[in-house]
């Protein structure tokens, strides 16, 4: 019990770490919703890849790859602070520190999903319907993988560097998704390294279930696919952080 | 005895940053570990709060062994580290706050402390300012006062006044005095003022090795210095002889 209450303390304190930096609400909430408008009253009625029902889900996906980098961010700028260390010092164990920076990045990612979601029903209320709710909830999904991805860059990367490597995802997740341009015309190597890559996976996920889609194309497998990469890069990312607090 | 220290030896590679140290503190006691940068401070800290595993021997932080009972020790003692580790979003109570959760104290203790606390450091006015609006003499006197929280057994200070001016330095001299006799502190430091004004007793390191602890008096009087910092510079200038 005391564990709980422990985890919760710092993960309260991670979620308002997050929410109070000015650049997290712009890259986290401002960016996205302000991708979404304009690339709607620019392209909706020139791409289908613009319509609601596409573009508000990828973005949502897209969104939250900047977890990532604010994870990494807090996680390194904590080693460097020495806030880590006090922490140290403390009862805390690794597992409980770890697991308050990963349910930080849920609560962050939900308000996300309803600001990108909120700004598509003032576009386009046609294409909101209830599977909106699932389609929130199961953002948490890749948020599983954008935050593993930043506790792994937070335990090797400097406060000044992290940033640079996180955006390394943010981009894979822009470029490799295919929310930008139709798949068709692409090579076929390139569609098969985006197959197994879980960026598009994710973006798949989440604009089936927004859709009302259930085949397990669309659904189930892209799901285990980004499921498998957010269990081997969160392993790994323990693995290491472990190793690094050690050190 | 509050820590008592048995042969402590901590290596880095091809460094050894601690060699064979052996050293008694008492019971509510103000001790002041003294020494140039490198002497090897720093690094007994991290040894005796469990933050470094020693290379070999060993120490009792009361009566638990920091080998074997890592999480007893870390139960009955807390650190202000050198850099300032606090929670730079939050507010001066929120870090209170937060840390007395961590520390597993329930709400209405916490309140009391934090309460008590805000009153002897003076926090009225900055509580509730985020920690990285704070001057570096405030963001001291917080990371001490999150150290207090729990009412540790064994308080450590590592360089508590590292860049603070002098008036904020002086306003800690007085939190720091004012915990004598409360519990036992141990105060690394490289300031010779510093150690005279707040310790009962002072350790000078060099080179990883402790070569002399007693008192200021004492080692004034053993080196037949005029000033703390001659004996200081005596003591250490000699090449390692101990007292």
């Amino acid at each position: 019990m005391r564990s709980v209450k422990r985890i919760l303390a710092l993960a309260g304190r991670n979620v308002k770490e997050i929410l109070r930096d000015p650049l997290s609400i712009i890259f986290m909430f401002a960016l996205p919703v302000a991708m979404e408008l304009m690339f709607y009253a620019l392209f909706s009625s020139a791409a289908a890849q613009f319509a609601i029902s596409l573009l508000a889900p990828g973005m949502a996906v897209f969104g939250q790859a900047f977890i990532t980098l604010f994870i990494g961010i807090l996680i390194a700028t904590d080693r460097t602070s020495s806030f880590m260390i006090r922490l140290y010092t403390t009862e805390l164990k690794s597992y409980e520190i770890i697991l308050s920076y990963a349910l930080a990045a849920i609560p962050a990612a939900l308000i996300q999903g309803v600001a990108v979601y909120a700004a598509a029903a003032v576009l386009d209320i046609s294409a909101i319907t209830w599977h909106v709710i699932p389609a929130l909830f199961a953002g948490i999904i890749p948020t599983v993988m954008f935050l593993s991805f930043g506790i792994l860059f937070g335990s090797v990367c400097g406060e000044k560097s992290v940033g640079g490597v996180s955006s390394i995802i943010v981009t894979a997740q822009s470029m490799l998704s295919g929310m930008w341009f139709p798949p068709e015309g692409l090579s076929s190597g390139f569609l098969k390294v985006m197959d197994i890559l879980p960026f598009k996976n994710a973006s798949l996920v989440i604009t089936s279930v927004f859709n009302g889609e259930t085949s397990a194309e669309s659904t189930l497998i892209p799901c285990l696919i980004v499921l498998g990469y957010s269990a081997v890069v969160f392993i790994i990312s323990v693995f290491v952080y472990r190793r690094k607090m050690v050190q | 005895m509050a820590i008592v220290i048995s042969d402590l030896r901590k290596e880095y590679k091809d460094t050894v940053a601690v060699n064979g140290l052996s050293l008694e503190i008492r019971d509510n006691e103000i001790f002041a570990l003294l020494g140039v940068n490198g002497a090897g401070k720093t690094t007994t800290v991290k040894m005796l709060s469990c933050l470094a595993k020693p290379t070999s021997g060993d120490a009792e932080v009361m009566g638990y062994s920091v080998v074997n009972f890592p999480e007893k020790v870390k139960a009955v003692i807390d650190i202000s580290m050198q850099e300032t580790a606090i929670a730079r979003n939050l507010t001066v109570e929120e870090n209170l706050r937060l840390y007395a959760a961590i520390r597993g104290l329930g709400k209405a203790e916490a309140s009391r402390r934090i309460d008590e606390l805000s009153r002897s450091f003076g926090f009225g006015k900055v509580m509730n300012k985020k920690g990285k609006t704070l001057s570096g003499g405030w963001q001291r006197k917080l990371s001490i006062a999150l150290a207090l929280l729990s009412k540790p057994a064994v308080l450590f200070l590592d360089e508590p006044t590292l860049g603070l001016d002098v008036i904020a330095r002086r306003e800690l001299w007085n939190v720091i005095s004012a915990l004598k006799g409360t519990m036992t502190v141990v105060l690394t430091t490289h300031y010779m003022e510093e150690a005279e004004k707040l310790a009962d007793r002072i350790g000078i390191m060099k080179d990883g090795e402790l070569i002399a602890a007693d008192t200021a008096e004492n080692l004034k009087a053993c080196t037949g210095s005029a000033t703390f910092e001659d004996a200081f510079v005596a003591l250490v200038s000699k090449g390692g002889a101990r007292i």
